[in-house]
């Protein structure tokens, strides 16, 4: 029974009736499990994990529902301002981003035998900028610009720009050659080529790129105000500096509905540009 | 039928100009109102271009005081809390998501469990990962803890919704198999489900793992622990040998993560 059990861990060996020998597979699985058994309770030291807690004070995050509960409808004139404004600036950074990313992208698919040394130098640039999480812009950007939503909007800009092209330039690679350059031979420029033979074929990808990056960007520009760059994050912090729970109640839940009619009506969009 | 055209025909298909121009026309004069709501330009200011400056010549000198640290303030500590709470975080996640994606999948629980779980779901959701940030600091008190739980909490809804599809898409052909054969039902789930399940929600994981780093890199802001505290202050100071490390250390950690991630799901799938 117990090395029955030992054999998880080693490959065991059968003798078939001819005599001859076979090794099994060595499995990798086990080892793995373990070790991420142990990473995790490395983890678990380190971020001070306790259970004893949870149990303990776990009820206060419900309570925090009802010190929030009865939303302060009162409120709804002061938001009103700020929660447009958190819209607007994912609205108008995913355009601005996405309508950059456009042209862009041709440049950096490999399949149209562009430059290959600002091929791989902007792409390297790109994934460093996909790293960095919209807020660290925001903050760097309000330093130089002043506080406000401008950076918010750049920001965003920026961060949907180094995605949408990312996405962008994976799918031309994918597209269908052929009317490329059955456009080439008829002595058409490159530019007029792209724009007529490979665009049509990624359209709908890229509008439903751009959906997808507006959907992203919604949810992260709310938190934008913590750093001073606009938006509802502002008077989120506020509220909950000064205590006024209701107030941050009636914020939650509008970006919530906010949230969630625009994830709905993109969801719904992106699946007929998918089908159509 | 396209064989039939003439040249005369096609050219006529072609889409006009003048639709396209108005369309055109109206999404820039949108643009230009909701611009002019929103945006408040009050002009440079006066000093940001000195400390753009001055904050271009700080971010190519990175502090090597800060990378050799071994302390709590120091680099690499930070990024390994930073991981901690990312890999806690979608651990716990994938634990409470497990037996809610076998309770939303239609070839397992009856319809009304399904909808039921999967309004839960959605309302989970649709709550952006800070707020629940905020809440799990009054639970736990400001620090990784909370930001673990919040990482939790928040992959929940998407390892979920994943794991409900590759559930569904089950062969149950292999274990009417295995039950033909006579095993038990322990051996029906170690041959029959864990190996169709496992590889595609391995995939899932280290995707949502790649994810939860960088959110927890900027949950640091409402105070749930990471880089992202440290990274907002020294960035606020002007310290930017300092800020200039930590985001060299978050970019190498990500990327490193990144490829890893892909590797691996390229291989599993």
């Amino acid at each position: 029974m117990f090395n029955d059990f030992l054999h998880i861990f080693y490959p065991e060996t059968y003798e078939l009736s001819n005599g001859k020998k076979v090794r099994e597979k060595f499995n990798w699985g086990p080892y793995i499990v373990i070790l991420l058994i142990i990473a995790t309770i490395i983890s678990g030291k380190i971020t001070g994990f306790s259970f004893e807690t949870l149990f303990r004070r776990g009820h206060v995050f419900f309570d925090f529902f009802k010190l929030m509960f009865p939303p302060r409808w009162a409120f709804w004139s002061e938001i009103k301002k700020p929660l447009i404004d958190t819209i607007n600036m994912s609205l108008l950074g995913t355009a601005i981003g996405c309508l950059i990313s456009l042209p862009i992208s041709f440049y950096l698919a490999s399949n149209f035998k562009l430059n290959k040394t600002y091929l791989s130098v902007h792409r390297g640039i790109l994934s460093v900028f996909r790293t960095l999480p919209t807020l660290i812009y925001a903050r760097l950007i309000s330093i130089v610009i002043g506080t406000g939503t401008l950076a918010g909007t750049i920001s965003i800009a920026i961060f949907s720009y180094s995605v949408c092209v990312k996405m962008l330039y994976e799918q031309l690679e994918t597209i269908d050659m052929g009317p490329y350059e059955a456009l080439e031979s008829t002595g058409a420029n490159r530019v007029r080529c792209m724009i007529a033979a490979a665009y049509p074929q990624i359209r709908s990808y890229f509008w439903s790129t751009v959906l997808y990056c507006f959907e992203m960007n919604v949810r992260s520009a709310a938190i934008l105000g913590y750093v001073g760059a606009g938006g509802i994050g502002v008077q989120i912090n506020n509220s909950l500096g000064w205590r006024e729970y209701t107030n941050t109640g009636l914020m939650i839940f509008a970006l919530i509905v906010v949230v969630v009619i625009i994830e709905t009506i993109s969801r719904e969009i992106r699946r007929r540009l998918v089908q159509g | 039928m396209t064989n039939k055209l003439t040249v005369q025909q096609q050219y006529r298909k072609y889409p006009s100009f003048l639709p396209r121009f108005i369309i055109t026309i109206i999404a820039m004069i949108v643009f230009y109102f909701l611009w002019a709501y929103t945006v408040d330009y009050r002009g440079i200011n006066p000093r940001g271009l000195a400390i753009a400056k001055s904050a271009l010549v700080g971010l190519m000198k990175p502090s090597w005081a800060m990378m050799t640290d071994l302390s709590s303030t120091g680099l690499l500590y930070l990024l390994t809390e930073t991981l901690a709470i990312a890999l806690l975080g979608t651990i716990l996640g994938l634990l409470l998501a497990l037996p809610l994606a076998f309770l939303c999948a239609r070839n397992v629980a009856p319809r009304w469990v399904n909808y039921t779980v999967l309004t839960l779901i959605s309302i989970m959701r649709a709550f952006p990962a800070f707020i629940y940030g905020i809440m799990f600091i009054r639970v736990t008190g400001p620090g990784p803890f909370a930001g673990a739980l919040t990482m939790a909490i928040s992959s929940v809804g998407m390892l979920a919704k994943l794991v409900t599809e590759i559930i569904e898409d089950m062969n149950p052909g292999i274990i009417e198999a295995l039950d033909a054969a006579g095993c038990s039902p322990f051996e029906k789930i170690r041959y029959g489900i864990i190996p169709q399940l496992s590889s595609n929600i391995i995939s899932i994981v280290i995707y949502r793992l790649d994810i939860n780093v960088k959110s927890a890199s900027i949950l640091g802001v409402v105070g749930a622990g990471g880089i992202g505290a440290p990274l907002i202050y020294a960035i606020a100071k002007g310290s930017w040998a300092e800020t200039s490390a930590m985001l060299l250390g978050l970019v190498v950690l990500i990327l490193i993560l990144e490829y890893f991630s892909t590797k691996i799901r390229t291989k599993l799938a």
